[in-house]
Formats: structure tokens, sequence, C-alpha cells
């Protein structure tokens, strides 16, 4: 994905924040999730933790043997008759759905919900060969007539309401204005069964690939996936290496987390198990079906100690509506196609540190969403890590970030720190003299602009008395 | 005969709010439990270690294991669950790998949020003294997420009586501190604490009870930002002033 219309980072927060549509939407819409999600797993489930569990064991077995995975997928995948690909890099990617495209003469595809897609810059790549890709999601829709991304990597619209949506259709569709739910819903409807009329190519993204029976799954709710993947002759199924697992039953398990995390729901309305294409005899599905397994940095996450956890993601967006962060700016501030703790994340490591590491500010650490990921990455430590690999610390780096600047008066106001905070002498001065504000935060102020960042919107506190003159007189106490 | 710890008292604790301490130090009192104060403590090391600044936060943490080893019976009590948390378990994680691991990993099992200490190990029995009072209580998410000691803070909130409890509708989310956060994106930080502050008034609630004197300092200097008159107490100065009827919350 392009970063070169980025816009500086403080900007961007700014705008965010003042767009009260947007955090209205976005806070109300989230907090249902949270609240959907949390009586599912409390109503619904025996053992929420345990499937976690079992679900963090499974992804990690077939991370961990990935190379075995991945051979044995494409092995029984192609006994099934599925053409499968290989792809080093998003642009190498592009480029293989593109021939299948010129080959078969296809001016237009149609697309499921995919955010592999979206990392690799398809519908981009795609126009300036001259090809029309059409979302067929309907968020995605939504935000591809407004030409915006998405803004979350489950529900790509959940920043606009329906009196917004309703605009946008009248707008770019010319459809009547109608705020009527079920009304916006046949609107859409109607546009994309014209769209898939005649259709010859559709794409879609991988949920989880299974090794063992060389098929793949999906899940949505529209039926527009079912449509991509059965009605054009041709389906390609583009796929990030990490989505192969080995076996049904540890595709089965993700299933079970992945849409209660997600929105809420018991079970998506729509499974598709993909198996192959239209075998002789059989009346309908596609003639060709293609699985185009892309790498794009993957490898080196795969190869770190630490960020190889963050490959179990299942892509599930829990992170992000638990996060006190995400809601207040909204997906688009992150200026990335992976926002909120996840794609503080993979998107350094995907794009590299010198694209994305400015959006690792963007977490109070509060840990929410590593007690919520339903495969347990520990998003807030990996998070950290990375904030440790910007400021030039940590062994095998995420890539980019020797092309990062660091900032000689935050390391300044840092060894100052140390200092103090290793001598019980000058600690205790220091403190003691502090009358206005907490010493720590004070200490940082010769060098950087703490006291002005916090008196912006907060009080400072009235510091009454000193503690060590106390201590020395209290009974039972010994000060020493 | 009286039990013994040393007590570890955080550097926002010590620096903007000394009375706490003496208050924390006073209940370990009541329920007859000596205190050595370390005069050489510091810092936990939570600003340098969650700005990614390593190398720095080891200095720190081995410069505070240190005073705490001389008698390695005894435990370490902290009146934060915040910095409890980083001693009992992210530091581990800090020197994961390094030689100093196993020495790390000894002190981190002696330390306590004093909350458990209270409630776990000296089964404190608490009367209220305190006439009736509407309260809320601020879950602090390191509190809740990695030390693992709300439901001990919220069991010695429990035994007072005449203290009802008006629980925030958004109860598990972060106030907006996150130390260096606060700093390094105060606009978020105050959109973050706005709306903790929209859910505390929904309470109707006059009183803010927290144990974590950062999230304190937070949430109260934004509070009167906002001229509202809401106070945000820490839970130590809290249950001192009930168990002596003190009354200075009403």
């Amino acid at each position: 994905m392009s970063n070169s219309a980025k816009m500086p980072h403080e900007q961007i927060v700014k705008i965010k924040l003042n767009d009260k549509q947007m955090r209205e939407n976005l806070r109300t819409a989230m907090h249902t999730l949270q609240k959907n999600r949390l009586n599912l797993v409390e109503n619904k489930f025996n053992d929420w933790q345990g499937l976690r569990q079992r679900a963090k064991q499974a992804k990690n077995n077939a991370i961990q043997s990935l190379g075995e995975r991945l051979v044995e997928f494409e092995k029984n995948a192609t006994k099934n008759g599925i053409k499968v690909h290989w792809a080093d890099t998003d642009v190498d990617a592009c480029n293989i759905i593109y021939e299948l495209i010129k080959k078969n003469n296809v001016t237009k595809i149609l697309k499921g919900k995919s955010m592999a897609s979206e990392e690799i810059g398809l519908n981009h790549f795609l126009q300036e060969k001259g090809v029309e890709a059409i979302e067929s999601d309907l968020g995605e829709l939504i935000i591809q007539l407004n030409h915006e991304p998405p803004v979350h990597i489950v529900v790509p619209a959940i920043h606009k309401n329906r009196y917004e949506v309703a605009q946008i259709f009248k707008d770019k569709l010319n459809a009547p204005y109608e705020e009527e739910i079920e009304k916006l819903n046949s609107i859409a409807r109607t546009h994309l069964r014209d769209q898939f009329e005649g259709l010859k190519m559709g794409l879609s993204g991988v949920n989880f690939a299974m090794s063992k029976e060389g098929a793949f799954w999906l899940i949505e709710n529209e039926g527009n996936g079912r449509m991509c993947t059965t009605a054009p002759d041709i389906h390609v199924a583009l796929c990030g290496i990490e989505k192969v697992l080995e076996t049904f039953e540890d595709a089965a398990t993700m299933v079970h987390l992945l849409t209660p995390s997600a929105t809420g729901q018991f079970i998506p309305t729509y499974n598709n198990i993909i198996s192959g294409p239209r075998k002789n005899g059989d009346k309908d599905g596609p003639k060709e079906v293609h699985v185009v397994l892309f790498n794009h940095n993957r490898t080196n996450m795969l190869a770190h100690e630490d960020y190889h956890e963050a490959l179990r993601c299942i892509r599930c967006g829990s992170c992000m509506n638990f996060c006190p962060v995400y809601d207040k700016i909204g997906g688009h501030a992150y200026q990335t196609i992976y926002p909120g703790p996840i794609g503080e994340v993979i998107s350094p490591n995907l794009f590299g540190m010198d694209q994305n590491s400015d959006i690792l500010s963007f977490c109070s650490l509060c840990g929410r969403c590593s007690e919520v990921c339903p495969v347990k990455i520990p998003l807030a430590s990996l998070i950290r890590k990375l904030r440790a690999n910007k400021v030039g610390q940590g062994e095998n780096k995420a890539f980019g970030s020797d092309k990062l600047e660091h900032s000689k008066t935050e390391q300044i106001a840092f060894k100052l720190f140390v200092k103090a905070a290793t001598s019980g002498g000058i600690w205790r001065f220091n403190i003691s003299s502090a009358h206005t504000f907490n010493f720590v935060l004070k200490t940082f102020s010769h060098q950087l602009p703490v006291i002005k960042n916090w008196t912006k919107y907060k009080e400072l506190p009235d510091i009454k008395g000193t503690l060590y003159d106390k201590l020395k007189n209290m009974e039972g106490v010994s000060y020493e | 005969m009286n039990k013994k710890v040393y007590l570890f008292s955080t550097c926002v604790c010590s620096s903007a709010m000394p009375q706490t301490v003496i208050n924390a130090i006073e209940l370990l009192r009541l329920a007859n439990v000596d205190v050595i104060y370390k005069k050489n403590q510091t810092c936990c090391s939570q600003p340098s270690y969650n700005s990614g600044y390593f190398e720095e936060s080891k200095k720190i943490v081995l410069h505070n294991v240190a005073l705490f080893e001389e008698d390695e019976s005894l435990p370490i009590v902290v009146p934060a669950g915040s910095c409890a948390g980083m001693f009992s378990h992210d530091i581990l994680e800090l020197f994961k790998g390094d030689k100093e691991f196993e020495r790390i990993k000894r002190f981190s099992e002696r330390v306590y949020d004093l909350s458990q200490y209270l409630h776990k190990v000296c089964q404190v029995n608490y009367e209220d003294k305190g006439a009736p009072l509407t309260i809320t209580w601020h879950t602090s998410c390191h509190a809740f997420r990695i030390q693992k000691c709300v439901d001990s803070q919220k069991a010695l909130l429990s035994q007072f009586k005449n203290v009802t409890l008006a629980p925030l509708q958004y109860e598990e989310e972060c106030c907006g501190f996150g130390g260096t956060f606060s700093i390094k994106e105060p606009e978020i930080s105050n959109a973050i604490v706005s709306a903790k502050i929209d859910d505390i008034k929904h309470t109707g609630a006059k009183y803010v009870v927290a144990g974590d004197s950062a999230c304190i300092l937070n949430i109260q200097g934004a509070l009167k930002r906002q001229n509202s008159d809401i106070q945000v107490v820490h839970l130590y100065d809290f249950l001192l002033d009930r168990i002596k009827g003190a009354n200075a919350y009403v």
C-alpha cells in the first residue's frame, strides 16, 4: 500500500478527534460489539478460555511447521483440482492475479471482502491496468463508492451511520434517499445483482486453509462471498501464508472463536468450504479455482522470537473493538490498512518501521486487547517491544528500524531519569523539592514538553508535605 | 509477633500523594505489620520501560532489587497495582534471557499489591465508622490485568457496610493515563479521560475511589480542568477514613 499521501501524525489525530459524528458512530458501535461478544462468551460457551488455549495451540503448531503445511496444502489442493500460485511480495501477488485476468480477457472482477487484497493494494494496481475491481461486501461497497479505505478490518464502514450511507447511495448510485436500513439494503442488492450478471471472475480472501484437506474456508454474512466464489467461471482466492492450518478440526476451532469475537454472532450466516472447481457432472460452481499464497514479509515475522506470535491473528477485529484509542480516532488515523492494536504490531512488520512506526504511540498499554484476543496474542507486550526497536533497542529489530531517526533529546531525558532513579540521594532530594507536580514527569520537562502537554487538558495536583520526614518518625517503621 | 514487610512506595505516590503512603503504612500497622522503608528506593521503571528504553529500565530495576535482598524472607508490598504488576510480572519479560533472570524471578515472587496483602495474607476485617455514602469505583488497567488485584481491592471496600457502590457502566475501560502516553498523545488521552468522566457523572456519585495514584492524578486533573467538584480518592485514604470515622468524604 502506498504511503505517499500520508498526513503528519499530529494533524490526522486532530482531524479525527474533531470528527464528532464519526466518534459518536464508533462509540455506539464499539460498545454494541463489546456487549454482544460478552453476552455470548458468558452465556453460550462452557469454556471460552479453554477454546482460546486450543486455538493458540493449533495456530502455533501450524506456524511452527509452516513449511510442511504449505507443501502439504499445495499437494492436496492440486489433487482437488485447485491451482496453487506462490507470491513473495505484494506486487508479485498483484501480478499473478493480473496475469489470470489478462489470460481470460476479463475487464471486471467482483470481490468478496478481503483484507489481504487491501494489504497488497490490489484495487489500485488493477485500476492502473484498466481493470475494474468492484467490492460486493456491503461495507466495502459503501466506502468504495465514497473513495475511502476500510476503517475497520471486519466492519469497514462502521464509522458511517445510516443517514450518511443514504446520502452516499443517493450521490453515487443515483438512488432515492432512504433512511430505513431495509431499503438501503435493497438499493445495494439491486446494484450488486446487476454487477453479478455475466460475471467471469470473482476474487475472495481466505479465512482458513486446511493443509490435510487441500481446501479452504470462508465465512461471511451477506451471501456476496458465495456469489463471488460460485457464480463466475473463475474463482481466485488470495491467502496469506499464515492462514494455513493443518486439520479441519483446527479450522473449526477458529471459526467458533472468530464470529463471537468479531461481531458477537454465535455462527456466521454463511460457511463456504471450498474444495475445488466444479467436477464432471456438477451443474454449477466455478470451472477454475486458484489460490494465491503470498508472503509479503510474513517470513520475517516468523523468524522473530516475539513478533511471530502476531501471525496467529485470525482478523476478528476484537482488539480494535475494545481499544480505548481506536474508537476515539477511528481506523483512518492509523494511515495503514491494519489499524488498532493488531495493526500497531503487523503494519510496521509488514510495511516497515519507517512507514508505520508512528502509530506505536496510539496505545496506553491498558492490555484490554490482549485480554480479548481469541488466539492470545500478547499485543500490548509486542507494541512495547516495537517501541524499543523504534528507539534503537532490542535484538533482531523489525525491518525498517535502521532507517528511523532517534530523538536525541528523548535519549538524554531518559539518561537523566536513569541517573536519578539509580541514586537514592538524588531521588529524595528531587522529590522533597518538588511542590507542584509529580517529580518524575517534571524530571523530563527540561528536555520534553511534559508539563506543557499535561496542562493542556489537566490540572496539576497540589502536593501537601513531604514523605521522608514523616516516615522517619512513624512508629513501627524502620527507615533505613 | 508482628509480621514484617518491605514497602515500595512508588514514584507517583511518593512524590505527588505522600499522605497516601503514610496512610498505607497505617493500614499495615493496624494489621500488626511492621514496615521496613528502604530510603534509597526509587521507581519501578515503567516510564522508561513502556517507552521502549529497556536497557535503562534494567538499571533502575536492579538498583531497587538490590535494596530488598537483605532479607529475602520478607514480602515487598506496593500501594499501586501498576507498579506491583511491573515488579511481579513485567520484569520477568524485561529480563528474559538476562543473566540476572533467576535473581529477578526470586524478587518478583515476593511482590504483593497492598490490597492483596491486607485481604489475603492479613485477612483484615474492617468496621465501618463512616456515615452512609455512595461512591463509584475506578478499575485500573494494570491492577486488573497484570497484578490481578482488583478482586482484593473490591473485597476490602465491600467490608464497609455504609458504603454503596454505584458501578461505572464501562468499568473496564482505561482512563487514558498510560504513563508517557498521556504526554505523547495529550489530545487522545484527554478524549479517553473525558469519556471516563462522562461515565463517572452518570453514576451521580461525588467520589471516585481508585487504587492507583497515576489514574487518580489523571482523572482528578481532568475533572478539575472541567470544573467538576467530583473528587477522586485513593483506596487507602478512603479505607483509613472509614475505619477512623473521620468522615473527610461526605
